[in-house]
């Protein structure tokens, strides 16, 4: 039997260089753990009340570590806040985040967590435990820096291969690296092996998240039925895993079982309904499937969650006013225009929302010529080069049609189908319009050549770079995303055309700066869609074969 | 928010719990001052009140099992941390009172997959019972036994009492010291360790002193 070691450092934590930031909403909390920290040697420590506060300090300040509550009384919830702060990019990978918790809630918070803190901590706790806690952190942090540096630059090949060394050498981080590494192998498009790792962790022991991982996987390689049977076993298992529950909307939506993706979204936003995304999704497939009431409950939630938070965007409201306009209740279109119109006003994304609202809103009114108005400054708005979402778009081609725009609204519907050329939603959604309107055999004109056009390009495009014609193929590919710039195959198809030409070819600055801009719009347009990654990977080569510099990692 | 009345005594329960938990975090800001008659009195009210609040928060989650089913959150957790943790938990409260020792066998592996903070709760439990009874050492070790981890806590006590020992290896209710409430909150959590179909398990046994021994599977 050995005696422990005390605590051997690689490189010794130095605690007088942490800035420690202590977010409770109960004054007497923040102070005795500001008095605990103090005793660790931290002389730096903020204190927030709540999360906007601590948004506030954490946007003047980094920090190196945050002890947060769950529970912070009204507005966002701990959780919420780490969300946040992720999502905004306002804390790096470095950033020791430890979520406090009631014994009563942590099950559930642990469940229902989007994205897992560092650690969690039940409260009360001792100052030693919390000590220890953040030592062991800190030092996993350490042995995973390569592997979060390579991953922050995009290079995930090199970030396996960290995360491959640590599970070689080091016993103590096995399952933390696998963890990881099938995070990594996940989004890069590499699913076989993905499936592999977390099977093998399943082996060990079968801890929802090696599960979910595996389910993932499973999706992704569209073995839909296996995803299925996985998914259940977690829920069995640990009923309240929520991120279960998305997951299994979405295999249900790949099977195109509409009903059971919006019975299983429902589900899960019993369980936890502060999530606005989660709300979000349930009420895009509850209007999908023509349930306007459980979508406007949806769209409302988000929007009501949501305030203040990043996750609601101007094209929230509109979806919740499409919905109340299809209930034909215009007085609570109305409402809700004048509820959020502080918000609204503040963006030219909002004001168009506004607009095509307003638009929609007096012609179900029969109030033509505040419908005009309304049309016109939603033109005005799009010649500045406002965007709006597809569906927005959509409802704005319906009005101009109404209004007896007809040309306005053919040019709206075929920038809509220029840049989803391939999604079989929004087409038939435009064709529902034409046709609602008597005008069908225009729409399927205008969508016809729309989609021909972009199709046309593309296929022309990915001739050439079969034929080995790489330069032209990237000129038509490029000069096809000018025209649907939007359209997340096509920029994919112009981007990898125009690495492979400048491989062949040489360095062309203005095409590699194209092609990078383009990558981030196509990474937007379908994020984490499984072909980025690959894409990325091949500009870094071509960059670093150029010697150009690397970008510095967001 | 509405209550029924069982949620609305746990809810008080967790509220008072935490008042105390900020009370105990005071008592430890208070400096020793070398004196014997002001550092002993110290002493005993931060154990005393460490103490009602690890009392609470067994009685809280003992209600939570009675009630919903409890969900351990599994995970891959280093023993030999846990073990330092809980040394340096209980020298902090021995404040050199009682020697702490700590152990740990070789073929104990890096990794083990447990609920740490519920293992830890019922520890943490089991210190505070040494504490209180020990002469003059306590023991914190780790071992594998038939394919379990196997999580003690011994000291140099009389030992458990023969009515406590006998009770618990029957599987029958018993009243320990206290109300028996720390024992049956430790079976608890050991028992929602499942692995393979094979459960944890809580064992006690007098070996120069009280064993505490918490098998994880």
């Amino acid at each position: 039997m050995a005696v422990i070691p005390t605590r051997n450092h690689d490189e010794p934590i130095n605690y007088g260089a942490l800035r420690a930031l202590v977010v409770d909403d109960y004054p007497g909390m923040r102070s005795a753990l500001k008095l605990t920290l103090s005793n660790f040697g931290i002389s730096r420590i903020q204190l927030a009340g709540s999360a906007t506060e601590a948004i506030s300090r954490i946007q003047n300040n980094p920090f190196d570590f945050i002890l947060c509550d769950f529970n912070l009384g009204e507005g966002r919830d701990g959780q919420q806040l780490l969300e946040e702060l992720r999502h905004r990019g306002l804390i790096s990978m470095d950033t020791v985040f430890i979520m406090v918790t009631a014994e009563s809630v942590y099950e559930k918070v642990v469940a229902t967590a989007e994205l897992a803190p560092d650690d969690y901590m039940i409260k009360p706790f001792s100052a030693e435990v919390l000590r220890n806690r953040l030592d062991g952190i800190l030092m996993r942090k350490q042995a995973f820096r390569k592997a979060h540096r390579y991953f922050l630059s995009h290079e995930l090949d090199a970030a396996v291969a960290a995360c491959d060394e640590l599970i070689a050498s080091k016993p103590k981080y096995l399952v933390d690296a696998l963890r990881f590494k099938g995070e990594l192998l996940n989004a890069m498009g590499r699913f076989e092996e993905a499936e592999a790792l977390y099977k093998q962790v399943v082996q060990m022991r079968a801890i929802p998240w090696a599960r979910l991982g595996l389910a993932k996987a499973l999706h992704l390689l569209n073995r839909e039925e296996e995803a299925q049977q996985e998914l259940q076993d977690v829920l069995a298992q640990a009923p309240e895993m929520v991120a279960a529950y998305d997951l299994l909307a979405e295999v249900h939506l790949a099977k195109k079982d509409t009903a059971e993706a919006q019975a299983v979204l429902a589900q899960g936003v019993a369980i936890s309904g502060k999530t606005v995304r989660r709300q979000q999704k349930l009420g895009e497939v509850a209007h999908a499937n023509g349930d306007l009431e459980t979508a406007r409950a949806a769209y409302t939630a988000a929007v009501e969650k949501g305030r203040h938070s990043v996750f609601v965007t101007p094209a929230d409201f509109g979806n919740l006013c499409r919905v109340q306009l299809e209930q034909g209740d215009v007085k609570a279109v109305a409402e809700t225009l004048k509820n959020n119109r502080a918000t609204l006003q503040a963006s030219p994304e909002g004001q168009l929302v506004t607009a095509v609202v307003q638009g929609a809103m007096h012609t179900q009114s029969g109030q033509a010529g505040e419908a005009r108005k309304s049309l016109d400054e939603a033109a005005r708005l799009r010649a500045q080069g406002v965007r709006g979402e597809a569906p927005l778009l959509l409802n704005l081609a319906e009005t101009c049609m109404a209004q007896g725009r007809p040309e306005e609204a053919d040019a709206i519907v075929g920038e809509v189908a220029r840049n989803a050329h391939d999604s079989e939603t929004l087409l038939a959604k435009a064709k529902q319009i034409y046709l609602a309107a008597g005008r069908e055999a225009d729409g399927a004109n205008v969508l016809a050549t729309a989609t021909a056009d972009v199709r046309k390009l593309n296929n022309e495009g990915v001739m050439l770079a079969q034929k080995g014609e790489y330069r032209q193929a990237a000129d038509k590919l490029l000069s096809a995303c000018r025209e649907a710039p939007f359209n997340p195959r096509l920029i994919m198809n112009a981007v990898w055309v125009s690495l492979k030409c400048l491989e062949r070819e040489g360095m062309d600055e203005a095409m590699l700066e194209e092609a990078r801009r383009r990558l981030d719009e196509a990474d937007r347009q379908a994020p984490g869609h499984g072909r980025i990654a690959g894409l990325r990977l091949q500009m870094k080569e071509i960059e670093a074969r150029f010697g150009i510099r690397k970008r510095n990692p967001a | 928010m509405k209550f029924n009345d069982a949620d609305l005594y746990a809810t008080l329960i967790h509220e008072l719990k935490n008042n105390l938990g900020l009370l105990a975090m005071t008592i430890d800001g208070i400096p020793l001052q070398g004196d014997p008659a002001h550092d002993g009195v110290v002493d005993e009210a931060r154990l005393l009140c460490q103490g009602v609040v690890d009392r609470l928060q067994q009685a809280l989650l003992v209600y939570k099992a009675v009630n919903h089913q409890i969900h351990p959150v599994i995970d891959a957790y280093s023993p030999e941390d846990l073990v330092r943790e809980l040394r340096d938990t209980a020298t902090s409260l021995a404040r050199g009172r009682l020697r702490v020792e700590t152990a740990i066998d070789p073929a104990v592996p890096a990794l083990w997959f447990f609920d740490r903070n519920l293992v830890e709760m019922a520890l943490v439990n089991a210190i505070h019972n040494a504490l209180a009874y020990a002469r003059g050492v306590i023991r914190i070790q780790a071992t594998v036994e038939g394919g379990g981890l196997v999580l003690s806590v011994r000291d140099d006590s009389e030992g458990y009492p023969e009515h406590v020992l006998s009770c618990v290896a029957q599987d029958m209710p018993y009243r320990a010291r206290g109300t028996g409430l720390g024992l049956q909150f430790a079976k608890l959590i050991a028992q929602t360790h499942e692995n393979q179909g094979r459960l944890g398990e809580l064992r006690l046994r007098n070996e120069h002193g009280a064993v505490f021994s918490l098998v994880l599977p």
